[in-house]
């Protein structure tokens, strides 16, 4: 009987644990949070020299977090940074379950502690790349990696007993025990997934985006908005702007998503940024708004809060050469060029210090260019932020595109005399959706909208049925916003009755007055 | 084993490199133009007492550099793209050289080929004071995190903290602290502010320290831009009501208004307050003279805000900033009395359309140095912001050109000895402030400025934060960071008792009446 159970045992199938957990992790670390990861490298900077990195070292454990922001480098290239992550907790996984001697029958703890971490990251959520210490991420798994080695080692040292395989079965391992790991195994990776698809499912979207904003790849940042349309956060709307209006579609496509804003996970903040973390796209808003001077306030003050960061130095090398603050850009690009990976950015802007003219033929700068204002004004005579506030109250702008954007921001604020006001240079044309939609739901209140509008009496009948079947629900707008969403998605009137009601209910706290001074 | 020894082997070549050492070529070619050196340290005067001046060429693949004194020693050193030369025989060239000349030949060594460029000089000049201190901080802006007052030795390298905040964020602990300031260039007594978390202005006497609150009713805010007095141990103070905004579209980045400001004298041996001027006027950076008889501060007369109330106050402010100019006025004080003169105008600056900050006399007594720009009073955001000096016996006014650059040059302290000025200016780079030196000769004329020198030439490009406030003073500070950090955060401060008249608030409007 024995022997039968056993000769069975044998046949059933048996998978090796580690090489698997090794597998999963690095796909989860370079593909399922891969951009998320990559944005915390972006948020992070790293060089050599202790000086400069002073900031941190000069911290309580900087010298682990120094180690761990090197090695977060590497998600430059998430499949890199990945294949580092994955090892050093596999690693540190089996020198675990070694080092405490675990028999085949426990072996299944080793894999706690990573199912642990894995967790943690889950549950911090975009704090992983806005509010923690970058040196987290990879420090830890380093600092565990070593002294776990060390303990390896030491038990090696004086043990005689042979150690459980890696890449292979151990040969102590039942079929019934393999199962027990492959299970926990599942549960290590089934946990943190389901935290984020169920409790934070705006991470990956967010760095989604923010990757997408990075690389400007407007069309992936438009679709990935688009594939997640129910989901309303502000980032996730900041960013689906800026791609709408390097790609002209502001006041077509904007409504394509819902806006009524949830809460994220945020340790702190302040005024808005504690539940929008609006310093997640600011800097963002302001530079593809053509706001270059208010997007140097900002990143500095990113710069000032969290210590020099990729992402603010690109931005405020950026603003530098559209500035022609020629030395101030040489000093950022010296400064990122000891930065691990970096060297293409470098190149590339280096270049345009030597030939300014470049900077005209730059398609981002170029565009920017066409939005920047006209005139002088101080940040605080417009409500913040500051890329909203300004373009609801333009007057002038260099293009069309200053013009749409303006209209789209009245449009969202829901300022609708401001919004007409600026209508007038597209009297006798068809202007784009958005901005037909709401000159119709004004038309009702000004009759002389359609003289100056003709083109768009057609639309009135859509309109009219369309407000109509609204009414019932204009009672408790709150409650069926997101019940009416997916059938009037893209529709302005909706928009109008039923979107971002918390916010044009009250108009955002200046964040600037929250904690501002003068230093 | 083998494996330890190709390392260090390995290790001992990077670092070898890293080192690399050239002898003075024989075979060059020559250019009539001087080595682009960075910093500029080109045909500067210098203190003898001053750290080495360690300079980079950029793009060479190699550079030597032979500095002969007049008196005929001579400094040899090399390096790949920059110098590093030994303290030691730095000091020893200088000293040998003082009042004379070192002349600074360049060679650098470019693709396979030797250049030797036109020689520089040094004039060697009198000592200056051995301590600089000021304050790291990232240029502006609205927030704080990691910042410190540093004290940095002129005649080496090291920098030691006098005090940081917390290095890590923290709600109940973070604060900012700012204007530092010596009596008579002595350590034995400082001060500086405290604000937001643990707020207060911390007195420092030797090695130790207190907290003190300057706040009541009738003064306008607390105590912001210091002047001890040379003698006693009264200290002067504007209080300011000061914000700033953000241009969208300038050359400038911030400009910081105040909307209101007066001038406070502290008695330090009584804890005491009051009022030493309240008008209508702006009034603020007070100085005082060497020999504590007369006081220099700046006032602006805005007749847009008066009896306007507080609220609308900013709003005007900032409408009208480009409107807004100082003038220099000083009041003489009596010292038995301890009360002080009519104010009297110094320096009109408002009727060229001009605007004058922070007045520091020089110790000898025969000059006002100050900051002139285009408006306003925050000169350190202003791009027209020059130095200029008024010479008392002589009542002139002119800028000192020679220093001056085309970007921003402000905040100013003279050394003990009257022969050096050091200030922040963005020059570099336009955006981080960097402490310049320069030598304020005996016919009054300043001689070309030349950065704080620093053990690794790229120092400045490399660092993210500004120097605020450079002060000089003749000796260390003496108390400890520990000291500070426990004065800071452990105690709450006396507050100052007011002892001057009270001050009067317009019931209908809100406005202050002075």
């Amino acid at each position: 009987m024995k022997e039968k159970v056993a000769l069975k045992e044998k046949k059933s199938l048996i998978l090796p644990v580690l090489p698997i957990l090794f597998v999963v992790l690095y796909v989860w670390s370079a593909w399922y949070y891969g951009d998320v990861l990559r944005m915390a490298r972006e948020r992070s900077f790293w060089v050599a020299d202790a000086e400069q990195m002073e900031f941190l070292l000069s911290q309580e454990y900087g010298g682990l977090w120094y180690i761990g922001r090197m090695l977060m480098m590497l998600f430059r290239y998430p499949w890199l940074g990945g294949l580092v992550f994955a090892a050093m907790i596999t690693w540190s996984t089996w020198c675990l379950g070694y080092a405490m001697r675990l028999t085949a029958r426990w072996r299944w703890i080793q894999y706690l502690p990573a199912g642990a971490f894995l967790t943690w990251i889950a549950y911090e959520g975009v704090n992983v790349y806005f509010e923690n210490e970058a040196g987290l991420i990879m420090g830890i798994p380093f600092c565990t990696t070593v002294i776990l080695s060390i303990w390896a080692m030491m038990i090696a040292s004086f043990s005689r007993k042979k150690s459980p395989a890696i890449i292979t079965v151990p040969k102590d391992e039942t079929p019934w025990q393999n199962r027990i790991q492959l299970i926990v195994l599942l549960l290590v990776f089934a946990i943190p997934e389901m935290l984020t698809e169920v409790y934070r499912p705006y991470v990956r979207v967010i760095a989604k985006m923010n990757v997408g904003v990075i690389n400007n790849d407007w069309q992936g940042v438009i679709e990935t908005a688009r594939d997640n349309a129910e989901l309303s956060y502000r980032p996730i709307a900041a960013h689906y702007a800026i791609a709408l209006v390097n790609t002209n579609q502001i006041c077509e496509r904007l409504y394509d998503i819902r806006m009524d804003y949830d809460t994220l996970y945020i340790h702190r903040g302040d005024a808005l940024s504690s539940t929008h973390a609006i310093n997640l796209y600011q800097e963002d808003c302001d530079y593809h708004a053509g706001f270059v001077q208010t997007c140097i306030h900002h990143a500095m003050e990113r710069v000032t809060m969290i210590g020099p960061n990729i992402h603010s130095m690109h931005l405020l090398t950026k603003c530098a050469l559209l500035r022609g603050e020629w030395e101030v850009a040489k000093k950022y690009l010296r400064i990122l060029s000891d930065v691990p990976f970096e060297k293409e950015f470098v190149e590339k802007y280096s270049a345009y210090l030597d030939n300014p003219s470049l900077i005209e033929s730059d398609k981002e700068m170029a565009s920017i260019r066409q939005l920047e204002p006209i005139n002088d004004s101080f940040e605080n005579v417009y409500p913040q932020p500051a890329f909203l506030g300004y373009n609801a109250m333009l007057t002038e702008g260099r293009s069309q595109r200053a013009l749409f954007n303006s209209l789209a921001v009245c449009m969202y604020s829901k300022s609708m005399p401001a919004f007409m006001m600026r209508t007038q240079p597209l009297a006798g044309t068809l202007p784009p959706e958005n901005i037909s939609d709401a000159l119709c739901l004004m038309s009702s209140k000004d009759p002389n909208v359609m003289k100056q509008f003709p083109q768009l009496n057609f639309r009135l009948q859509t309109l009219s049925s369309s407000i109509n079947e609204m009414k019932p629900y204009m009672k408790d707008r709150a409650k069926y916003a997101k019940e009416l969403f997916p059938r009037y998605k893209g529709y302005y009137p909706y928009y109008y009755f039923f979107g971002n009601l918390k916010a044009t209910r009250k108009s955002p706290k200046d964040q600037n007055s929250s904690t501002a001074g003068v230093n | 084993m083998k494996k330890i020894l190709y390392v260090a082997l390995v290790a001992l070549m990077l670092i070898s490199c890293g080192q690399k050492s050239y002898q003075v070529p024989t075979a060059f070619e020559e250019r009539q133009t001087q080595a682009n050196i960075y910093p500029d340290y080109k045909d500067i005067t210098i203190p003898e007492n001053i750290a080495p001046l360690n300079f980079m060429v950029e793009n060479v693949q190699g550079m030597v550099a032979v500095l002969k004194g007049q008196k005929g020693q001579e400094l040899v050193v090399s390096g790949i793209d920059r110098i590093d030369m030994d303290t030691t025989a730095w000091r020893t060239l200088l000293k040998e050289n003082a009042g004379g000349k070192v002349n600074v030949e360049v060679y650098t060594l470019e693709g396979e080929k030797w250049y030797k460029h036109a020689s520089h000089s040094l004039s060697v000049a009198e000592p200056i004071d051995a301590y600089l201190s000021y304050r790291l901080i990232e240029p502006g802006y609205e927030l704080y995190r990691q910042l410190g007052i540093y004290q940095r030795c002129l005649e080496n390298f090291a920098q030691k903290p006098i005090y940081e905040n917390n290095r890590s964020y923290d709600d109940g602990h973070n604060h900012c602290i700012n204007c530092h300031n010596f009596q008579n260039y002595s350590t034995d007594r400082m001060l500086f502010h405290v604000r937001s978390n643990h707020g207060g202005t911390i007195l420092i006497n030797g090695d130790k320290a207190t907290k003190i609150q300057i706040k009541d009713p009738n003064i306008l805010a607390a105590g912001v831009y210091p002047s001890w007095h040379p003698t006693k141990n009264l200290i002067c103070f504007s209080t300011n009501k000061t914000g700033q905004t953000f241009h969208m579209y300038h050359e400038e980045k911030i400009e910081v208004v105040d909307t209101d400001s007066d001038l406070l004298l502290y008695d330090a041996d009584r804890n005491e307050i009051k009022n030493i001027l309240s008008t209508d006027y702006f009034e603020t950076f007070p100085c005082w003279t060497p020999t504590g008889d007369r006081l220099y501060f700046c006032a602006a007369y805005v007749p847009e805000v008066i009896g306007v109330p507080d609220s609308l106050r900013a709003q005007l402010i900032t409408t009208n900033y480009e409107k807004i100019h100082y003038n220099l006025m000083s009041m003489p004080y009596d010292m038995e009395k301890d009360s002080f003169g009519t104010p009297e105008v110094v320096v009109d600056a408002a009727q060229n359309g001009k605007s004058v900050t922070f007045p520091r006399v020089s110790p000898d007594g025969k000059y006002v140095l100050y900051a002139e720009g285009d408006y306003g009073q925050f000169h350190i955001w202003h791009k027209s912001s020059d130095l200029w000096v008024k010479d008392l016996q002589a009542d002139t006014c002119y800028a000192l050109t020679a220093a001056n650059s085309d970007d921003v040059d402000s905040y100013h302290s003279w050394s003990s000895n009257g022969r050096w000025i050091v200030f922040s200016t963005r020059r570099m780079d336009g955006n981080y402030t960097r402490p310049f030196i320069a030598y304020f000769g005996k016919d009054g004329k300043a001689h070309k400025a030349f950065c704080l020198p620093q053990r690794d030439p790229e120092h400045n490009v490399l660092l993210m934060k500004s120097y605020n406030v450079p002060e000089l003073s003749k000796n260390a500070v003496k108390v400890s960071t520990k000291t500070l950090h426990d004065v800071v955060y452990n105690t709450e401060g006396e507050t100052a008792k007011y002892v001057g008249q009270p001050r009067v608030t317009d019931a209908q409007t809100g406005a202050t009446r002075k």
